[in-house]
């Protein structure tokens, strides 16, 4: 229902840092309403557990592109977009770490 | 205060990760060293090519002469597709392929060349790996707004190769 997470790496920097975590549900209700602008929790078959935030969402909802905030994120542009049935979940609450 | 007992408790628990995925180090992408590498395996093959011109018995001397040029050039024209695989598949974007339409070609010869690199001692061969690794180059340091000159290599085998004009 609501997991913790943990944030590695640096794409979705300097919203999302390595060492946040993250509140996400994996509520079906919430997962089904996912929109253009939220943080996902997906499995990408080459690169294990990811968080990137949609960038668009297929007329049928069933299909995400996902983007980081890096240049060089490694995302849709690279993989191109998540099907839904690989979303565990959706970001509801951000705890940030401590900022330099 | 929230994150810290958050943080007490992955130490204690260890909560899952989630990757925001970004190359690291973010952004070090080079095509040198691929160029370096089929620049090797040119050198390898002279090197292999001289040995055998020099004629005499085949003995241990000469195998083993023959088997380090041969180990070399298979590691250098791997190293060289792996790097190259590297900056095609994590660097280029999708406005880096509109510019330069046809680098998924460019990029499947150079894997075509490098395999065919190890599979022979031709040296034509190598001469074209390093040439489309030059042509890779040139396409990376335009994605970069950087200029690009062609001068030869200042070392055997001395082939024409691209460097960026930083």
């Amino acid at each position: 229902m609501f997991r913790i997470i943990k944030v590695t790496g640096e794409s979705l920097s300097p919203t999302y840092q390595e060492g946040d975590y993250v509140v996400v549900t994996t509520i079906p209700f919430f997962l089904a309403r996912i929109k253009a602008g939220d943080v996902i929790i997906f499995n990408h078959v080459s690169y294990g557990k990811m968080i990137k935030k949609v960038s668009t969402v297929s007329a049928g909802g069933g299909e995400f592109v996902v983007v980081g905030s890096h240049e060089n994120s490694v995302d849709s542009r690279n993989f191109g977009t998540i099907p839904a049935e690989s979303v565990e979940g959706k970001v509801i609450w951000h705890i940030t770490g401590p900022r330099q | 205060m929230i994150y810290k007992l958050i943080q007490a408790l992955d130490k204690m628990i260890g909560f899952d990760q989630a990757d925001a995925h970004c190359d690291i180090p973010c952004g070090i992408y080079d095509p040198s060293t691929a160029q370096i590498a089929a620049l090797t395996v040119v050198r390898m093959m002279d090197l292999m090519a001289e040995l055998e011109a020099k004629g005499g018995n085949k003995d241990v001397s000469y195998q083993n002469s023959m088997a380090r040029y041969v180990a070399v050039k298979e590691e250098h024209a791997e190293l060289a597709k792996q790097e190259i695989r590297v900056i095609w598949g994590d660097y280029i974007k999708a406005q880096h392929l509109e510019k330069h339409a046809g680098l998924h070609d460019l990029v499947h010869k150079i894997m075509q060349l490098g395999s065919k690199s190890r599979q022979t001692a031709d040296r034509e061969t190598g001469v074209q790996f390093v040439a489309a690794i030059n042509q890779f180059a040139e396409i990376f340091w335009d994605t970069k707004g950087i200029a690009t000159k062609r001068a030869k290599a200042p070392y055997a085998p001395a082939l024409e190769m691209v460097y960026p004009n930083l």
